[in-house]
């Protein structure tokens, strides 16, 4: 049901952004930590780390792009990569897009830069429920945005200083594959996604001294089509 | 910085820009057909396994190539701790954690039975 009137909101809708998404920033945290880590274990400066963070802010990308880059892929594979592994902003977009499209085009070029899963999530929450004006709607969206921004940041920054002091002996590279392990299990929520995960992995395995690191990219493209013909091959038989 | 470094990153970026603003930018004019969002659905995992499964056998752990040997791959016993810690707590934080201690106590008991 929507609210007519924003009484009920304990703070101006900048305050109530950043409050509504603060709940969801400790899950930020660990994955900011490894992105920040993750270049300096490679053998990267500590600034590499916060220059991929600023400029590509979307933490799952940023890790799987350096991890590319140390092992010399083209950049053709790293740059398809990060694409794939942000495909799902276009999603995103579409869904977001009626409540911000009519802003002035350098805070929609803001907002963009801003979308993240968390600000993605309790907008579109936040926004079916209030009867939010465009000028309430930007404020709440760039209150949470800046939250999620200022903590992937920290602790980017926070993991990127700490890799230069951890040893190497601690194997903190495993945390690369690991989180992506977690995030990847975190996305199987039906058989046919279970399908389109065991095909990318296994292709990808099997390719994986592919040149290029081409086994990467074919992985992916063989999971997605599995995972549709899974999902298609069981709606005919269902029916 | 190294330039080339900094040119994949800003392409990196801008990308992922491209991305998160297309429908913002161009709600008007865009329209995703009907395959490609059923295709967007599978990518994640997809994609995400396909980092995965390579990182847990490709080359070696650091702590192999500075400690010694042992007998089975600690990513592996690393990997399989991970995924029962995500199947009882659906949790990242302990995900991560064991999967960290999986492979370092299955490095450090093989590295101590085999000496």
């Amino acid at each position: 049901m929507r609210s007519t009137s924003n009484a009920a909101l304990p703070h101006s809708p900048l305050q109530a952004g950043a409050w509504a998404i603060l709940p969801l920033t400790p899950g930020i945290v660990p994955f900011g930590l490894i992105a920040g880590l993750t270049p300096v274990q490679l053998g990267y400066h500590w600034l590499d780390s916060v220059a991929a963070s600023l400029l590509i802010f979307a933490g799952a990308s940023q890790i799987a792009a350096y991890q590319l880059i140390a092992e010399h892929s083209s950049v053709w594979v790293i740059f398809l990569t990060v694409i794939a592994v942000n495909l799902r902003y276009i999603l995103y977009s579409a869904s977001i897009a009626p409540h911000l499209s009519d802003a002035p085009w350098p805070l929609r070029l803001l907002a963009a830069y801003g979308l993240t899963d968390q600000s993605y999530a309790v907008c579109l929450k936040t926004f079916a429920a209030r009867d939010f004006d465009l000028s309430e709607r930007l404020r709440f969206y760039f209150g949470g945005s800046a939250v999620v921004w200022s903590v992937w940041q920290t602790t980017t920054l926070i993991g990127a200083l700490a890799g230069q002091v951890i040893p190497l002996l601690w194997s903190l590279e495993f945390m690369i594959p690991l989180s992506f392990f977690v995030l990847a299990l975190g996305t199987i929520h039906r058989p046919a996604h279970r399908t389109a995960a065991v095909v990318g992995g296994t292709v990808a395995a099997m390719l994986m001294h592919a040149p290029f690191n081409l086994g990467l990219i074919t992985g992916a493209l063989m999971g997605v089509i599995a995972g549709m013909a899974h999902h298609r091959w069981g709606s005919t038989h269902a029916s | 910085m190294h330039p080339e470094l900094l040119l994949v990153l800003g392409l990196c970026g801008l990308a992922t820009l491209a991305l998160k603003g297309s429908f913002i930018e161009g709600q008007r004019h865009l329209q995703l057909p009907h395959w490609f969002r059923e295709a967007l659905e599978y990518v994640p995992p997809a994609i995400l396994m396909a980092l995965v499964i390579p990182g847990f056998i490709k080359g070696e752990a650091t702590l192999i190539t500075l400690a010694g040997p042992v007998w089975i791959d600690p990513r592996w016993i690393g990997a399989l701790i991970a995924f029962g810690s995500y199947v009882l707590t659906r949790r990242s934080i302990p995900t991560l954690a064991a999967g960290m201690l999986g492979l370092h106590g299955s490095y450090w008991l093989q590295n101590l039975l085999q000496s």
